[in-house]
C-alpha cells in the first residue's frame, strides 16, 4: 500500500514533506522488490557516475539474498548496484577516483523484482571498517545553498 | 574531477552556443535595448544590465525546506520566528535523513539509497525577511485551492489507468521516469537534488535552463503571441516582458499529460523573476485553471546566486530504471499462476 502511495506521488510529480520521504526520479517500489533484501560483501569493480542513476558494480563473494545466504562455489558474483544522481557527488568532491583502488564494500540493499537480475539498489554501502561510502547530507555537509548568512565563504 | 567540470561546462556552453546561435544572437553582447516603458527604479545593490532592467544571470539554487503546502502543525502561521524554523529545519532533515532505517521495508526502499546521493538544502525559504511555513502565499491557508469535479474525475481516471495498466509499457510509467518532466516544471518547485537553474539574458530573449532533465526553456521578449492553441508542448508556450524590475514569463499551451498538480492543458502560468538583492532572485508563481482548480493559486520560491556550475544530467540515455521496472513487471507476469 504505502508503494502504491510512492507510485501516485512520482506519477503527478509530487514532491512533498510527509511521512515518506521525498522519492527520486522513478518509484523505486516499481524497480526493485522490497521483499528481497540483499547483503553484498565484496570488492568494488567498475563505477558508472552516469545519469540519472550511477552504477556501481560489486564482484561479490559473500551474497545473501532474501534472508538467505547464496552457495557461490567458490565463484564471484557481479552484481550492478544503483545509487542516485552523480552531480550531488561531483558537488562534494567525489568522483569514481574516490572508488579507485576496488575497495572492499558491503552493500545492504534490496534485489530488482526481476529475480533473475544480479542488480540491486545500494540502501547503505560502507567500507569494510563501517565507514559509509557516501556521506549524507543532513545537517552539515551538503553542498552550501547560500540561504545560511553564517556560512564560510566558499 | 577536473575532467568531468569541464566536459559539463562544455556541454552547457555548447547548448547555450547553439540555442543563440538559432536565434540570431550574438553570445557576449550586452542588452541594449529596453522591453518595458515602466519606469525602472536603481537600487545600488542589484546588478543592472547596459539598458539598465536588472541583471538576472546566474546559476540559482532553488533547494528549499519548506513545502510547497502547508503542514498542520503550521496551521494559520504563514511564517514562523527564525528560531523556530532552525528547529523545523533540523526535524525536516531528521525525517528527510536516507540514512534512517525504520519503518518497514517499503519506507526503507523508498529512501532508496544513502542520504550522500539526495540534495535538498538545509533551509527553509525566507522571503522579505521571514520564514515561510509554505512555498504558497496565495490562498492565505498555504494550501492548494480544491480541484473541481472535472479536475477530481480526471484524476481518478488516471488513477485508474494506473492501477490497470501499471507496467505494460513506458508511456504508462510516470514523465519523471520517462526523463520527460521533473520538479524543473513549469513551474520549478524544489526536488531532492538538482535543484539549480542558470538563467542567461539577451536583448530579445531570455533562456531559463533547468538541470534537471536538462530543460531548456527559451523565452522572446519581443511582444509575440502565444502559438497557435493546436500546439501544445510538455514545457507550454512561454513569452516574456519586463514589468519594472520584474521579468514576467507568461505560459500557456500546456498538454493534458503533465497534469501538474492536477491542472488541465489549460493551465495558464505567470511566473515572475525579481533580483531582490545580489545572492537573492524572487521567484514567484501563479496557476490559473478554472476548469480544475476552484481559485487560482500562487507561490513564493527564493533562488539563491550560487558559485556551482551545471552539470549535465542526460536523464534518458542512462535510464535503466525503465527497463529495470518494465523487466520486474514482466518477469512477476511470468510468475503468475
Amino acid at each position: 500500500m504505502r508503494t502504491k502511495v510512492v507510485f501516485a506521488l512520482a506519477g503527478v510529480g509530487l514532491f512533498v514533506a510527509a511521512a515518506m520521504p521525498v522519492v527520486a526520479h522513478h518509484a523505486f517500489g516499481g524497480e526493485f522488490d522490497a521483499n528481497r533484501p540483499v547483503l553484498l560483501k565484496g570488492t568494488v569493480g567498475k563505477v558508472e557516475l552516469v545519469n540519472p542513476h550511477a552504477w556501481i558494480h560489486i564482484n561479490a563473494t559473500e551474497v545473501t539474498v532474501g534472508g538467505e545466504k547464496k552457495d557461490l562455489k567458490g565463484a564471484a558474483e557481479e552484481w550492478a548496484v544503483e545509487g542516485g544522481t552523480p552531480n550531488t557527488l561531483l558537488r562534494r568532491g567525489i568522483t569514481r577516483d574516490s572508488l579507485a583502488g576496488n575497495p572492499e564494500v558491503v552493500v545492504d540493499g534490496y534485489q530488482t523484482r526481476d529475480h533473475t537480475l544480479l542488480r540491486a539498489n545500494g540502501r547503505n554501502i560502507t567500507f569494510k571498517d563501517g565507514r559509509k561510502l557516501f556521506m549524507g547530507s543532513s545537517g552539515t555537509g551538503a553542498p552550501k545553498d547560500g540561504a545560511d548568512p553564517t556560512e564560510p565563504p566558499k | 574531477m577536473k575532467r568531468q567540470r569541464i566536459g559539463a561546462l562544455l556541454v552547457v556552453a555548447t547548448l547555450c552556443v547553439a540555442i543563440a546561435a538559432a536565434l540570431g544572437l550574438r553570445l557576449g553582447s550586452t542588452v541594449v535595448d529596453g522591453q518595458s516603458s515602466a519606469p525602472i527604479s536603481r537600487n545600488s545593490q542589484v546588478p543592472r544590465a547596459a539598458d539598465g532592467h536588472p541583471d538576472l544571470q546566474a546559476v540559482w539554487n532553488f533547494s528549499s525546506l519548506t513545502p510547497l503546502e502547508r503542514p498542520a502543525e503550521f496551521s494559520g502561521r504563514p511564517t514562523i520566528s527564525l528560531a523556530e524554523a532552525a528547529q523545523y529545519e533540523k526535524s525536516v532533515m531528521d525525517r528527510n535523513n536516507a540514512d534512517r532505517r525504520d519503518g518497514g521495508a517499503n519506507a526503507d526502499l523508498a529512501r532508496a539509497y544513502n542520504d550522500g546521493w539526495y540534495d535538498r538544502g538545509t533551509h527553509v525559504a525566507i522571503v522579505n525577511g521571514a520564514a515561510r511555513t509554505s512555498l504558497i502565499v496565495d490562498p492565505a491557508d498555504g494550501r492548494i485551492p480544491a480541484l473541481t469535479a472535472d479536475a477530481q474525475r480526471r484524476a481518478g481516471e488516471r488513477a485508474q489507468q494506473r492501477r490497470d495498466h501499471a507496467s505494460d509499457g513506458p508511456e504508462d510509467r510516470s514523465l519523471a521516469e520517462r526523463c520527460l518532466g521533473f520538479n524543473a516544471g513549469p513551474p520549478m518547485l524544489p526536488g531532492p537534488y538538482n535543484n539549480y537553474m542558470q538563467l542567461f539574458q539577451f536583448k530579445d530573449h531570455v533562456i531559463i535552463f533547468n538541470e534537471m532533465i536538462h530543460d531548456a526553456r527559451v523565452v522572446p521578449l519581443d511582444g509575440r503571441s502565444h502559438l497557435p492553441a493546436t500546439v501544445r508542448r510538455y514545457l507550454g508556450d512561454s513569452i516574456g516582458r519586463w514589468e519594472g524590475n520584474t521579468l514576467v514569463v507568461d505560459t500557456t499551451n500546456f498538454t493534458d499529460k503533465t497534469n501538474f498538480r492536477g491542472a488541465s492543458d489549460r493551465m495558464h502560468l505567470v511566473e515572475r523573476f525579481t533580483r531582490v538583492d545580489a545572492d537573492t532572485l524572487l521567484y514567484e508563481f501563479t496557476v490559473d485553471d478554472p476548469t480544475s482548480f476552484t481559485k487560482g493559486w500562487s507561490a513564493a520560491v527564493p533562488m539563491k546566486r550560487t558559485d556551482e556550475q551545471l552539470f549535465e544530467y542526460a536523464c534518458h540515455e542512462g535510464n535503466e530504471a525503465m527497463v529495470g521496472i518494465l523487466g520486474g513487471a514482466r518477469y512477476e507476469d511470468r510468475q503468475k499462476p
